[in-house]
């Protein structure tokens, strides 16, 4: 560049400044993405029991539905103050519901679909559960709140998807 | 340093541009008109979060909440978005390198995404395939619907020949030379995109399509899912990377400066080409069958794509600035102001920018699984893919066709005002709507809900806690009626009432401050086919582990039609 003018010289030193900020933006956009990716294993060697994880697969749709846990819409006792819920989507309702917890429980809920797609998710608490057809999937939490929790449904699943409306109702701890 | 610029280029003798020019409109044509039947029935979905249902008003046309919001995911996210972009990822590097494009090829796309739209429209207004936009099976919908979406898919692939042919040519009459910007970003989108629609590509045709026509009776749901979000995810950036198209190439002129770099332009979309790929299993977090070791390595990785994002902010930021400076702004924030606000397609696109800052904070939230479990399937996610797809692209499109259109067909902007007043409305509606989405969704109101058919008392009782939010979410609604009824009128006006202009207008293609010659950077980037190679393996690496199981223990479901 021979000719220079005021213009090439202001283009010049915007350069020399931006390519500086430039190196210092990519190392800090890197080290960011360093610490949070090293966050995000870490959550997940603790497991704060949110992650969905898969308790079986089944030829039939119907097989887990219709086995005699999915079926009897009991409360398992599974340790002191640990229990197992079977719940099945249908539609367009949540069987069973509603479902009792005593207050304090930590509840393994075991969730399957007898049909289409259901989104197994409870207002208010960390449960967001995809319900697939011939596959049983888990996740647990602890009922700390005496109060009574909707099982809302979030995954599409066809004309009355918007009232298939399920209850938890958490009661309160004898005193 | 600085290139050959746009303005030359309309006089090369060679090439009189008539045939592409024309081909360009009706590919703009043909994905606006859809946006316009899909922006028409948003705010009723918005209306249905605040409690207002107009669908009982509305049933010769639509007998569903379901059937509307199927139309309006499919038009606006797939018709919309695929015409546009194949029309522009091959009209733009034509121009720029001067070379006439293989018109048989740009024809084929075409004519196949038409056909593909057309049968979809069918399928979806009969209420034969209220199955929405993802079409989850076993939803089953009618083969019309699977085997349009099939040619849609299809025909948006098609684009990548015809890029990678012009390439091709002008490489062999420059040897040694790199790609030029436009051409460089156009090819990697495109590279992206044809592994990216390899997972719908074979739901469609391997799983759905036999599957309606009934010569397969059962399907499985799951599998499904996978290859669709193998899709699911990277079609954002399908989404977006033509826009950023425009942000790099085209914005830093329009607002009176330079890119600051190229080079960094070609890195974000190679990064944005291998990133994009080997982690749509995030869409799954919440599924069972997929172990949460690989769930975390996934949630992790997919935190990667911010870094192209974050490169992005920094060059666009600063091209921008230049070009404020350049214009006299001074101090801190004097050369924001100094931005040409007046020019309608300089707002739209900036405002677009902005909009997607709040869309990439909110996109962390969403890739990371703690987090996603209280938001998944909420209202929250549709309020964070309006501000990214349907505000940062939608709007950056809109702001591209006001020059477009009068370069296309030699016609001025219908209104100036009205263009700047649409542009500013869809900025305001889309926050206050997007805001109200968020919101709700901490709530746990689920998305794709017909909620106001629900008696009061009962919306009331379940989702009255997040009343105001969703209130909101219907008042943005109707200013976006306002904002799309502005626009469109400036669309169609300018194309068929538009006042002849004097002088043509030309593509502002950018110069640049710092250009790709002598970059190391730019020279490895240029191999683009063992960069595309090299993403394919890593998203096998990340997939395989995830559909083996799924492929062991296939679950035979039937399909049903229940809406
Ligand atoms: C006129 C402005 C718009 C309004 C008021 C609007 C409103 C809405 C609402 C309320 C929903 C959620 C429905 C639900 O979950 O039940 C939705 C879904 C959606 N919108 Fe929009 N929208 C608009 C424009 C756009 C644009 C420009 C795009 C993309 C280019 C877009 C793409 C989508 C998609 C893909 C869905 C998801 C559909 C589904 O969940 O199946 N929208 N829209
Ligand atoms: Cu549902
Ligand atoms: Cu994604």
């Amino acid at each position: 560049m021979s000719d220079i003018t005021p213009e090439t010289r202001f283009d010049h030193a915007f350069h020399k400044a931006a390519d500086r900020h430039e190196r210092v933006w990519i190392f800090f956009t890197i080290a960011l993405l360093a610490l949070l990716f090293a966050g995000t294993l870490a959550f997940v060697a603790v497991d704060f029991g949110v992650v969905a994880k898969g308790a079986g697969f089944y030829k039939s749709p119907l097989t887990p539905a219709d086995s005699p846990l999915f079926k009897s819409g009991k409360l398992v006792k599974t340790g002191p103050s640990a229990y197992s819920a079977y719940v099945t989507g249908k539609l367009w309702y949540w069987t069973p519901s509603p479902i009792h917890v005593p207050q304090g429980a930590t509840v393994t809920f075991y969730v399957t679909s007898a049909d289409v797609i259901h989104g197994f998710e409870v207002q208010g608490t960390t449960i967001n559960l995809t319900a697939i057809p011939g596959v049983v999937g888990t996740v647990s939490y602890t009922f700390d709140k005496a109060r009574i929790y909707h099982i809302v449904c979030n995954e599409y699943c066809g004309i009355a998807h918007q009232s298939m409306i399920g209850e938890i109702i958490v009661d309160r701890r004898p005193t | 340093m600085s290139v050959v610029i746009g303005a030359e280029r309309d006089s090369a003798p060679a090439i009189a541009w008539a045939a592409q020019k024309r081909l360009m409109s009706l590919f703009l044509i043909g994905g606006f008109s859809a946006l316009m039947i899909g922006a028409a029935i948003g705010p009723l979905q918005a209306l249905n979060y605040a409690d207002v249902n107009a669908y009982p008003f509305l049933r010769p046309v639509l007998q569903s909440y379901y059937e509307g919001l199927t139309i309006h995911g499919v038009l606006n996210a797939y018709v919309f978005t695929f015409f546009v972009t194949s029309g522009l990822l091959v009209y733009l590097p034509a121009r720029e390198l001067e070379l006439e494009p293989n018109m048989p090829i740009w024809w084929t796309s075409f004519g196949l995404m038409t056909i593909g739209a057309v049968m979809l429209l069918y399928a979806m207004f009969d209420n034969s395939s209220s199955v929405l936009w993802t079409f989850y099976p076993p939803l089953k919908g009618s083969p019309y619907f699977y085997f349009g979406m099939t040619l849609l898919t299809l025909g948006s692939m098609v684009p990548l020949a015809a890029v990678m042919d012009l390439r091709t040519r002008w490489k062999r009459a420059n040897p040694g030379k790199l790609t030029p910007l436009v051409t460089y970003m156009s090819a990697a989108t495109l590279l992206m995109w044809l592994l990216a629609a390899l997972g719908a590509a074979a739901e469609l045709i391997v799983q759905l399509d036999p599957w309606s026509l009934g010569l397969t009776k059962h399907v499985d749901p799951i599998i499904g899912r996978t290859l669709f979000w193998w899709t699911g995810h990277p079609i954002v950036y399908f989404w977006l990377m033509p826009a950023y198209v425009s942000w790099y190439a085209f914005l830093p002129r329009e607002a009176g400066g330079k890119l600051v770099s190229d080079p960094m332009a070609r890195l974000t979309f190679a990064l944005l080409l291998i990133f994009s790929m080997p982690v749509g299993t995030h869409h799954q977090l919440q599924d069972p069958g997929i172990a949460p070791v690989i769930k975390a390595i996934i949630a992790g990785l997919t935190l990667s794509v911010a870094l192209p994002s974050l490169i992005t902010a920094f060059t666009l930021g600063l091209s921008l600035e230049y070009a404020g400076r350049r214009r006299g702004g001074r101090g801190w924030i004097g050369w924001f102001t100094a931005l040409p606000w007046k020019n309608p397609s300089v707002a739209a696109q900036v405002l677009a920018m902005i909009t997607f800052i709040f869309g990439g904070a909110g996109g962390i939230v969403n890739g990371s699984f703690q987090l996603d479990n209280i938001v998944h399937n909420t209202t929250w996610i549709p309020g964070h893919f309006h501000i990214t797809v349907g505000t940062a692209v939608t709007m950056t499109f809109m702001g591209l066709s006001f020059w477009m259109i009068p370069h296309l067909t030699g016609r001025a902007l219908f209104s100036r005002k009205l263009a700047l007043i649409s542009i500013w409305l869809w900025f305001i509606g889309m926050s206050v709507f997007s805001l109200g989405m968020h919101w709700a969704g901490l709530f746990g109101v689920p998305r794709r809900a017909w909620v106001s058919e629900l008696p009061h008392s009962e919306y009331m009782h379940v989702y009255g806690v997040a009343h105001f939010p969703l209130i909101l979410v219907g008042v943005g609604g109707v200013i976006l009626w306002g904002a799309t009824a502005a626009f469109y009128v400036v669309f169609f006006g300018s194309l068929f009432g538009g006042k002849r202009n004097e002088t043509p207008v030309h593509i502002p293609f950018t110069e640049f401050l710092a250009g790709p010659e002598g970059s190391r950077l730019a020279g490895i980037l240029e191999y683009l086919w063992p960069i595309t190679g090299l993403t394919f393996l890593v998203t096998l690496a990340a997939y395989l582990p995830v559909l083996i199981p799924f492929f062991q223990h296939q679950t035979f479901a039937p399909g049903w039609m229940v809406w």
